[in-house]
């Protein structure tokens, strides 16, 4: 009977273990002690205990425990764009919209032109035009060396003197 | 209003700077008039690059420096310069992009045109035109940027 005592204390047995083994409480004078003993050592620990939990702030404790899970869960950083997006009033203005677009127009059309490698001087026609209502022309272009020569001829007999 | 004044500044100090060059630029121009003929010997020592590069070309014994002066020009601003008698040189700044040039040139005669050209200068490369007679000389007009 000495072993179910201790389920007994707890509240552990059925209705009919419970009723057995109050009537051997009734009579037994160790079980007695030893019962009365369980009762003083649970109110030397449960005192303590539930002084503690008094003192304890739980509701601070809990914010503390969500802030550890916030650190240890740190989103991806789509998510913290998308927040960051939700929360920046200048983004949420609409006119940004057509601003950006222009921009992006802006920069389409003009970074080509700056940046568009224009053909080396070397080999450029450097005569774009010539035009003598008087005279025959001749136009000779040589890139070494670097020159470049208009030749007016005043008569028919004249000619370029080559070497 | 307001948004459509600060559109209009924000898109006109993006687009200034591709015109900003040619409005502002300045060219130098080095013109050398010479005679250039077979009486007698000798090149002027101011003539002597061009005679490297003319040389080659011609073979004139002499070449005669009669004119050697730097122009400044400017956008759309013609330069006149005299040569012999009856004779001018005008010089117009057409366009300028990076280090072209381009130069618009017109000879005349007794006021009336007898060449007009338009030639791209780049430094280091000379233009000459020549062929009109003075005597027995032929003259030669170079140009090319200092």
């Amino acid at each position: 009977m000495s072993k179910r005592l201790e389920p007994y204390f707890d509240q552990e047995l059925t209705g009919e273990e419970r009723r057995q083994v109050d009537e051997h409480l009734r009579e037994c004078r160790t079980c007695q002690e030893s019962f009365k003993l369980m009762e003083r050592i649970r109110g030397a620990i449960k005192q303590p205990v539930d002084g503690a939990v008094e003192k304890e702030d739980f509701q601070l404790m809990w914010q503390n425990i969500q802030r550890e899970i916030r650190l240890r869960e740190s989103p991806s950083w789509l998510e913290s764009i998308r927040v960051w997006l939700d929360i920046s009033p200048l983004l949420q203005k609409k006119v940004w919209i057509p601003a950006l677009a222009t921009m992006a127009i802006l920069v389409f059309v003009t970074v080509p032109i700056l940046f568009k490698k224009s053909p080396s001087p070397s080999v450029l026609s450097v005569v774009e035009y010539v035009d003598s209502p008087t005279y025959n022309v001749m136009v000779y272009e040589s890139e070494k060396p670097e020159v470049t020569v208009i030749w007016l001829f005043e008569g028919q007999g004249e000619e370029l003197s080559t070497s | 209003m307001r948004r459509k004044t600060s559109f209009s500044i924000i898109l006109v100090s993006l687009f200034l700077p591709l015109f900003a060059p040619v409005a502002s630029a300045q060219v130098e121009v080095r013109v050398r008039v010479m005679e250039a003929s077979n009486v007698g010997s000798g090149i002027d020592s101011s003539l002597r690059d061009l005679h490297g590069q003319l040389g080659s070309l011609f073979n004139f014994s002499s070449y005669r420096l009669l004119k050697d002066e730097n122009v400044s020009l400017s956008p759309k601003q013609p330069v006149s310069l005299p040569l012999d008698p009856g004779r001018s040189l005008e010089l117009t700044l057409i366009d300028l992009r990076r280090v072209v040039a381009e130069v618009k040139v017109r000879i005349s005669k007794d006021g009336r045109d007898v060449l007009t050209t338009l030639v791209k200068l780049t430094p280091g490369r000379s233009v000459s035109i020549g062929g009109p007679k003075r005597g027995e000389a032929s003259i030669i007009i170079a140009l090319s940027r200092p």
